[in-house]
């Protein structure tokens, strides 16, 4: 699972792709997601991914955008096989199978490559308000805590001879309370002595706090952006406009 | 000098408890000290520490009696905001006052906060960092700290806003022995390089005495022992209130009753003062 869902879990990276404007990146992906929308064959679909996959080797994150892939795989197999027995259309199945898996690849790509600081920019950006943002920065933040403190729970609870792999599904499913229940509790308290903090730091002191970082868009963001809008032009025209090319 | 806190006859009970957490208490402090508030657990360290920073009465609701003046200006009147300013605030986990995702976004993050502008904002987070000597962990994500680095981490953040008097609860808890000296000479450079007032709870005092003016002692919400670390520790009550007397001052205390002679010698605290003085004798 672990290994899965690296897929969407950003890791510092130093590539041309990683150091653009977050808000480059998140219409490159939001274009790419619509252009997997537009392909109507097989072929089409095909040169999308191949587009995307030869992104992510130039972001150097191919390997973990094949980790998404592969996970995604599962679900784009049970899409296929429902289809398939609803349309009995093999090529529309395949299709929608696959573009299932473009999907997330492109939305991956934005995340995999995009900090959490940066994330929060973009959030910015979006006029949410300030409390919204920073109840996702602080989400985000906790997450390596949260899950080492899980683990310590589940040895504690172990050690107190807990058989977290024993019985059947539900059985293990209610095995889990004693792991939840800690986690829980240790959240609580861990949240209050965020607020103490927070009221320490003067949150929420001026209705508009100003940001250390600002993110100015470079030349290197404008070309990408133009780059990625004539590209998507050319790709919805042809894909909307030109017959469907197919494969033989 | 001025006093940067005064206590003036102060109790205070939590909403749902039969007793005060603290009582009567009454404490003055001049700016430059660095005190040293000790107690067993429970007796309501943390609560007084609370009630300096304006936690206790804006966060909490309970029974509020006497008052505490910061800089001349009472917290019960001022805000949290103005408050924050003043006093700064590192609580026993360093872990739960991090909140951005790299070091100097989170030094920045009182100073974000208060709007403050961003270049200003840029050259107190920079002097921040160097004062902890910690410029090198700038672009660092939480995770990736020691214990020990997220105590400077969370430190710089307080000490960016520049307040006069530092509240310091229990910071050496969570740090190994070389770790936790560190801690305690950095705040001894602060105090002289910034004249920043700070009150410490710390169980380990061993580690503080050679740098504290002052050590005030607390049992059951009240205030039982103030004076120099020398005075205090050398009384007989200091350990029936549960304070770790230094190991030093329990050998000269042993020898005392002894040999009254090497009493003589000065009441000692630190290892280093027990050398020189067995080096005076032989000599």
């Amino acid at each position: 699972m672990m290994w899965l869902s690296g897929g969407f879990i950003f890791r510092r990276g130093d590539s041309f792709y990683h150091r653009l404007d977050p808000r480059a990146k998140l219409l490159n992906s939001v274009l790419m997601f619509v252009t997997t929308l537009l392909a109507r064959s097989i072929f089409e679909m095909v040169l999308v991914i191949v587009f995307m996959v030869g992104l992510s080797a130039a972001a150097t994150v191919l390997k973990r955008v094949a980790r998404t892939m592969a996970f995604t795989a599962l679900f784009s197999g049970f899409i296929f096989v429902v289809n398939v027995l609803f349309t009995r259309d093999l090529e529309t199945s395949v299709l929608y199978a696959i573009r299932f898996i473009a999907i997330v690849v492109s939305t991956s790509i934005f995340f995999i490559t995009t900090s959490p600081d940066e994330l929060e920019q973009v959030m910015k950006m979006f006029r949410l308000p300030r409390d919204v943002v920073f109840a996702f920065v602080t989400a985000v933040r906790f997450i390596p805590v949260m899950m080492l403190d899980t683990i310590q729970i589940m040895d504690a609870q172990k050690s107190r001879g807990l058989e977290l792999e024993k019985g059947n599904l539900i059985r293990r499913v209610r095995n889990m309370i004693p792991i939840l229940i800690p986690l829980v509790v240790n959240s609580v308290v861990r949240s209050g002595e965020l607020a103490e903090a927070m009221e320490a730091r003067a949150y929420g002191a001026v209705p508009r706090p100003t940001s250390l970082l600002v993110y100015r868009a470079r030349r290197a963001d404008v070309g990408v952006v133009c780059a990625a809008v004539v590209l998507f032009a050319i790709a919805a025209y042809s894909f909307y406009f030109v017959v469907p090319v197919r494969f033989p | 000098m001025a006093d940067i806190l005064k206590v003036e006859g102060l109790s205070f009970r939590y909403p749902d408890s039969p007793k005060n957490a603290v009582s009567d208490f009454e404490l003055s402090i001049p700016e430059g000290e660095i005190v040293v508030l000790a107690g067993p657990s429970g007796c309501g360290k943390s609560t007084l520490l609370r009630t300096v920073n304006g936690l206790i009465p804006h966060m909490y609701g309970g029974e509020y009696s006497g008052d505490v003046l910061v800089a001349g200006s009472s917290v019960k009147r001022s805000s949290m905001r103005d408050l924050a300013q003043t006093v700064g605030f590192l609580f026993q986990n360093p872990e739960n006052q991090i909140f951005m995702f790299s070091v100097e976004r989170d030094v920045a993050f009182g100073l974000e906060n208060l709007g403050v502008p961003r270049e200003e904002m840029r050259a107190r987070v920079d002097e921040a960092l160097r004062l902890l000597r910690i410029g090198d962990l700038a672009q660092r994500a939480p995770h990736e700290l020691s214990d020990g680095q997220k105590q400077r981490v969370a430190l710089a953040g307080v000490l960016a806003m520049r307040p006069k008097l530092v509240i310091l609860d229990e910071p050496t808890s969570l740090l190994d022995p070389k770790t936790a000296s560190e801690l305690v000479a950095l705040v001894a450079r602060l105090r002289k390089e910034l004249g920043t007032t700070f009150v410490v709870v710390e169980h380990r005092l061993d580690l503080l005495v050679g740098v504290a003016d002052r050590l005030v002692v607390m049992d059951g919400g009240r205030k039982v022992l103030e004076g120099t670390p020398r005075d205090v520790l050398f009384r007989d009550e200091a350990e029936a209130h549960g304070v770790a007397v230094p190991a030093v001052t329990k050998v000269q205390k042993l020898l005392a009753g002894r040999d009254a002679g090497r009493a003589a010698a000065g009441r000692l605290l630190t290892p280093s003062g027990l050398a020189s003085a067995v080096e005076g004798r032989q000599a």
